[in-house]
This record gives C-alpha cells, structure tokens and sequence, in this order.
C-alpha cells in the first residue's frame, strides 16, 4: 500500500496542467472551433481526448493514478462541453461487440466529437424494469432491414442528437431479457419525432421520442439479433462509474465553503454557523473516505481483476454525496436561492443554487434508481438470494 | 380535550376546498403563473366576496374576528391548491401587523379596502445582510419635519408589485442589529423614490427588491411606537410561520397521497411498485413525518392563539424547524418514488415540492429555527 504520487506522476499533473492553461478558451474566440482544436490538440498528445479507451482504439493507456490525477484536474479546469454517450457509453459496446466495419464506421466521428449520440433505452412502461421494453423492430423478408416503431422516454439531448443507440425488442416469445436487439439510427429522418420534456429545474435536457416506421438496415445492428441486453448491461456498467463525480464533489465542496464565507453572520460567517458547519464537516468526513474508495475501485480496475465490492457503492454513495451539497448550496443562499429567472438578487452563487439543486435529484433516479441498485448489490455483492 | 374544528371553522375549511378544487388544477394554476401579474384578479375578488379577506381583522371593523386557528384553516387548503393570489402577503402578514400595532384612524382607513380586496398589503422586512434576523436592519428612517424620510433596500418583499401598501421595517435610532430602534412604517405603492423591482420565485409566487430612497411618508405613516417595532414584527413573523406551516402541511398531505397513489398505479417488474417493501417503508416514513408536523402545528397555533408568550415562542421555533426538514424529506422522496415522472413539470409533485423548498427559507430555515429553539 502506497499512494504517494512518484516524480513521474508528479510530470504527469505538470503536464496536464500546462496543457489546460495553454489551450483554455479565450474570450470572444468561435467556441465551437476551440472545442473541436482542443479535442484534437488532446489526440495529439497520445490519447488525451479518449482516456478510458484501451490502448488499441488510440487510449492513452494510463495508471490509475494518472487517471486519477486527470479526473482531479478536469474538475478544476474549463473544459469544452461533452457528452458522454457516444465517448463513454456506445464506443465500448462497439468495442467490445461491434464488428470491424461498425467500428471504423463509428468510432472516428465519436472520437472527433463530430456526431452527436443519445441513449435509447427507457421507455413509458420500462424504466427500473429495462427489460420490459416494447419499442417493436421487425426484420423485413429480404432480411435487409428492421422497421421499428415504439416510444422512447427520457432521451437526454435527443434533440440534438445526431445518432440514437436504441434497444428494440425483435422476438417476445421467451424471456423478457431475451429478444432485444441493439440497433443504431439517425436521428433526422422522416418517422422520428422529438417532444420536448421541461425538468424541476427549468431545464430542457430529457425529451419524448416518437419512433414510427423506421427502416434501419441490417448493418446497423451490434452483434446478433437478441443478444442486445448483454450487450447493453456492460454499457450500463460504464454509464455508473462514470456517475459518481467524487473529485468534482469535492471541488464543489470547497466552492461552496467559499460561499458560505461571503455570507455574513454578526461578526462571523455563514461558514461558522455551527449547524451549517457541521453539515459541511460531515460532506468533507464522506468525501475523504469516497475518494478513497474510488482509488481502491481504480486500482482493482487497472490490475485487470473483475471491479471489487467497493466499486458498487461509488454511484451510490457519490450521487447522494453531490446532492447533498446541492442542498447546502440552496441553504447557503437563504431566501435568495427562491429567485427564479429575472435579475440577479441577494449573493452571487445564489443564483442557479436552486435549479442545481432541483437537477440533481435526478441523480438517484438515472443510471439506475437508487432503490433499484441497493437490490442489485444485495444480490451480486451480498449474495442475498430472494426466495420470491 | 378536543381537536375538532367549529362549525363555523368547517364551513371556512369547505368553502376554501371547494374554491381549490374548482379554480387551481395543475393546468389551470400554470396559466396563472405564466401571466405578468402571476394570479388572478377574478379570484381574488372571489375570496373578497368569500370573506376570507376579512378573517384576522376584528367585528368592529368588518371582519371576521378570526384568529390564528382559522388562519391555519384557510392556508392549509389553500396549500392542497398551490393557490398564487396574496392572501398569505396581504391577510396575514400586513394584517398581523396592523392588528397588533395600528391605531383607530390606521385601521379604519385601511382595513376597508383589504377587506374588500381593493387594497393589498405586504411587509417589508429582509435585507439582504440580515439573512433571518428580523432584528438586522440597515434601511434608515429619519425624522424630517413631522414626517420621516426612508432610505435603504428591502428584499424578496412577497407580492410586492401588486402591493397598494407596504409596511417597512427601518431603523430610527440603535445599532445595525439592536432590537430596540426598529420602526414600522407604511409606504404607499407609487411613492415618490419608491421603487419595486419584481420578478417570479421558484414555487410561481411572485417577490420583489424594493428601494427606498429619499422616501417622504407623514408622521401617521408611522405604525405602532416609534423605536418599538421589533416586537410587531416579530409577532407578525410568528404568524407568519403558522400560516406557512398550515401551507406546508397541506401541500404534504398531496405529495404523500400522491405518493401512495402512483406506486400503486405504475407498475414494474410484473408488480405495482407499492409492492416493495423498501417503498412502502419510505411512505409509510412520509407519512409519519407528515402527521408529526400537524401535531406540532396544532400545538403551536393552539398556544400562539393564547397570546405572543414564550412557550408560543418555542413551539413556533419547533414547528419552523420541523416543516422545513420534513417538507424537503417528503418532497424529494416523494420525487425519487416517481422515477423520472417525478422529475417533471407535468406532474404536480414537483410543484408542491418547490412551494416546500421556498417555506423552508421563508422566515429562517430549519437550522435557523432550532438553533433558535436550543438557545
Ligand atoms: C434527467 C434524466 C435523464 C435520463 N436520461 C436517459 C437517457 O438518456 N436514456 C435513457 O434511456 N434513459 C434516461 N433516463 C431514464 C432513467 O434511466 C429512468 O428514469 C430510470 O431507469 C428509472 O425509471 P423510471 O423513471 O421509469 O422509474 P420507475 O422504474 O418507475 O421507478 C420509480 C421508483 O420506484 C423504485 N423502484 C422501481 N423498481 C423497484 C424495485 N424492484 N424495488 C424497489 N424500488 C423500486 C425506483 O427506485 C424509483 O424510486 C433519464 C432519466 C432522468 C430523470
């Protein structure tokens, strides 16, 4: 056991460093251009814009400490927007699952950050309960193409969504795992139709899809018909441990104890206040043992063994962690944090307090509601067998 | 021993739900919400007609003499409703005011028209530094002839834009934070460097920033005893409190049987979600919380309607600190129980969720209020 940093990873932060502050954005450039440079400028340097891909699809191949080391630097820096769908979410499943023309066809445009993606799975009737999904895909006689109809439900950025990567069901004769069918599509085409769904905090991020007679080509497939919910697990499994955002918690913690020192209480602080403080302390207490427990995870990861127990409980414990100081957030600004659009009023951070805060409650219901993923470790990490 | 409401408390509780269940359905109070003003005139006239206007202000002046029991009658439905016109700005908390601190010829030029809903009032009493000390006031009055001049800012004044009358707080003699030295004052809309700067909250409602500057206002302008407000306020702050706890308790009650009705209806997993047992633990915990907070409701507004004492003074402190925990308790379970659903504006969980999120920072959150209640 060792964790202190060697003189080369300490390079490494260096390095990583020095490239956020020589590409940052400059005011008043096209951001779209600096977005596409920067992401380029990070291939250049071996991998830097795909860290969690292996090696032999261009990742840079990192230790975990490195990739430790970057997630504490991103969180800090001001890096141009992405979306992790097609990066984080589709390009494994190519990986692991789609054939070699797939993944030539594919993996470049998600890489270059040309194409948007967005994740196709929930719908009305299937939300905990994935596997019930109904969107119906009909291979035609000649076998050259599915026809797909049914309702998508929660597509985050469908709307400007270049791609959907989309569970179908192709036989329901069997099982309800069995009979899903893992197809890719455009999104702007005749028989899609996007509605809108407005979120707690204001916010237009979720959206309606309408899918009637879309005709997707048999290439279009990952791997074989029905065997798609295998194939969409492993995906689900990245989608999680990407969900935790314990180095930006902890950023956010700090950020918010700044706030609270701008908030004047008699001759002290809000930061002073003793139930405000303890509040605060206990975040920090969480934190310290999370981080850790993201390193363990990390460091299971990188020796090539399956992810430990630990790894099971960073969703978990992460996204209650970034909600809570979501909530210290609202609290910090007062009454303040009721604005609502218009004009600025009251201290600065404020502002927004309140639709973070809303946002984030989402946060134990995507990516596996948190009731739903208590019953997972309980059977998988536990091994507590239901006798329902 | 009795917790039963009068006859006449049940016609009030049955004419304000029967006014909710007709006017404030979710589509309904969003249109109202998207208007400028941000409630309906017509509605407001209705509860003039109602006589719900009148209820805290005495016979003598055309009211219903009601006290804070019948307030807590009324703010509980009108919570079930999310209801948007200014009853809680004008009726409870310039009335409370008024009541306690005004005199004859005050009262009878203003209670009229509150009463008939031509006039509207609302008090004036954050600043900004102050966060929930009633006591932190910065905003000056001084004497000039025999009026006074008011200068300062005044925050998140609820309803403020559509306010004929506003009652500000100022200092008139003391210390930033000394409780003695604090004056009331009334300000009439339009008042020459009186400016109101309005924009919506989160729950729909309706705040604005005031400034005072150089305002004149004549020496009747003055409410209650000069240096001597402190006490008016806060009063008028307890009654506050209960109003928004009956609000609070009633938006609840929606959000659990909300709660309890959907995880019976949606199913996953081949079974209603109240098939789970970790669900129906957690409503059976928004429940308890829920009952909880009207037991301490009760307990407050009993002893708060025997006068401002300090056990009345207590139990506020209690029930501020409760309603804030348990209302953000039983509106994020009550999202999380909905799924996705829960996350959305079409559903009106959320909506009672955000008017819960809003009470708990009116008139200091649940930190504020137990610190207080430990001191
Ligand atoms: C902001 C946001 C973005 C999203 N983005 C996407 C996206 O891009 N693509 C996509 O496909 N989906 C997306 N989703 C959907 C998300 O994955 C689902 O909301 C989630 O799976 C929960 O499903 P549901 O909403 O239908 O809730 P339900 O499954 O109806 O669950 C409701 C409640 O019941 C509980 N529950 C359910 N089953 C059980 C059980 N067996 N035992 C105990 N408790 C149970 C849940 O924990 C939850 O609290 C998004 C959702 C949100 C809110």
């Amino acid at each position: 056991m060792d964790i202190e940093l060697s003189a080369e990873d300490l390079a490494f932060r260096d390095e990583v460093r020095g490239f956020f502050r020589d590409n940052a954005y400059k005011p008043g450039a096209d951001y779209n251009q600096w977005r596409l440079d920067w992401f380029a400028k990070a291939r250049e340097k071996g991998g830097w814009d795909v860290p969690k891909w292996p090696t032999e699809f261009g990742g840079p191949g990192w230790t975990p400490t490195q990739h430790y080391i970057w997630e504490q630097e991103t969180a800090v820096a001001n890096l141009p927007w992405d979306l992790p769908f097609g990066i984080g979410m589709l390009a494994p499943v190519l990986m692991a699952y789609g054939n070699a023309e797939q993944q030539e066809r594919f993996l470049p445009d998600i890489r270059a950050r040309k194409v948007n993606w967005c994740q196709g799975y929930s719908e009305p009737g299937a939300g905990s309960d994935l596997a019930s999904l109904k969107t119906k895909a009909v291979l035609s006689d000649d076998g050259s193409h599915y026809t797909v109809n049914g309702t998508k439900i929660w597509t985050t950025m469908a709307h400007i969504a270049d791609w959907i990567f989309c569970l179908t069901r192709t036989d329901d004769s069997g099982k309800k795992q069995e009979g899903i069918t893992f197809l890719l599509f455009p999104m702007k085409q005749e028989g899609i139709e996007v509605k809108p769904i407005i979120t707690l905090g204001g916010a237009h991020s979720v959206n309606t899809v309408f899918i009637t007679d879309v005709k997707v080509p048999v290439e279009n497939r990952i791997g074989e018909e029905g065997k798609g919910w295998t194939y969409a697990k492993g995906l689900l499994q990245h989608e999680r441990t990407g969900l935790a955002g314990i180095s930006r918690s902890i950023i956010a913690l700090e950020k918010l104890k700044e706030q609270a020192r701008t908030v004047k209480r008699g001759n002290a602080t809000l930061l002073d206040d003793p139930g405000f403080r303890a509040k605060v302390a206990e975040l920090e207490v969480d934190l310290m043992a999370a981080e850790y427990t993201e390193l363990r995870s990390l460091a299971s990861a990188s020796a090539g063994a399956a992810p430990g127990p630990e790894s099971s409980i960073l969703k978990l414990k992460g996204t209650e962690i970034q909600q809570r100081i979501q909530k210290l957030t609202v609290e910090a600004g007062g009454i303040y944090s009721a604005a609502w659009g218009g004009k600025p009023v009251g201290p600065s951070f404020a502002r927004g307090g309140m639709a973070g805060y809303l946002a984030s409650r989402a946060y134990t219901i995507y990516g596996g509601a948190s009731e739903v993923q208590k019953d997972v470790i309980a059977k998988n990490v536990l091994g507590i067998k239901s006798s329902k | 021993m009795n917790f039963e409401l009068s006859d006449e408390q049940k016609l009030l509780q049955d004419s304000v739900a029967r006014f909710v269940q007709d006017n404030y359905d979710l589509e309904k109070r969003t249109k109202l919400v998207a208007t400028k003003q941000g409630f309906s005139d017509d509605h407001w006239k209705t509860m003039a007609e109602l006589g719900w206007l009148s209820l805290p202000f005495a016979e003598a002046q055309g009211g219903f003499g009601g006290n804070q029991i019948d307030t807590m009658v009324v703010m509980e439905q009108l919570g079930k409703g999310l209801v948007l016109e200014p009853f809680f700005a004008s009726v409870v908390l310039g009335a409370a005011v008024l009541k306690r601190a005004a005199d004859d010829a005050q009262l009878s030029t203003l209670a009229p028209g509150v009463i008939d809903g031509s006039s509207q009032l609302t008090l004036a009493y954050a600043e900004e530094q102050a966060r929930f000390d009633l006591h932190d006031v910065v905003t000056t009055a001084r004497r000039d002839g025999d009026g006074f001049v008011l200068n300062g800012q005044k925050s998140m004044v609820a309803n403020a834009a559509t306010a004929t009358h506003l009652i500000v707080s100022a200092r008139t003699s003391g210390g930033q934070i000394d409780e003695q030295g604090i004056s009331l004052f009334l300000v009439e809309a339009g008042a020459d460097g009186l400016s109101v700067d309005s924009f919506p909250t989160v729950d729909g409602l309706r705040a604005s920033e005031v400034r005072l500057e150089n305002v004149r206002v004549g020496a009747d302008a003055l409410i209650g005893e000069l240096d001597r407000g402190f006490p008016v306020l806060n009063a008028a702050a307890n009654d506050a409190i209960l109003a928004l706890a009956a609000e609070a308790v009633g938006c609840m009650e929606v959000l659990y049987k909300d709660t309890v009705a959907y995880t019976q209806e949606r199913e996953q997993f081949d079974h209603p979600l109240s098939d789970f047992q970790v669900l129906q633990h957690r409503m059976v915990e928004m429940f308890m919380e829920y009952e909880q907070c009207r037991s301490l409701l009760y307990r407050a507004t009993l002893e708060a309607a025997q006068g401002d004492t300090a056990e009345a003074q207590r139990a506020v402190h209690a029930l501020k600190h409760m309603v804030g925990k348990t209302g953000i308790f039983i509106g994020e379970n009550a999202v999380q129980l909905h799924g996705g659903m829960g996350m959305t504006e079409e559903l009106r969980i959320g909506h009672y969720f955000k008017r819960l999120l809003v009470i708990d920072a009116q008139f200091g959150n649940a930190d504020y209020h137990l610190q207080k209640f430990a001191a």
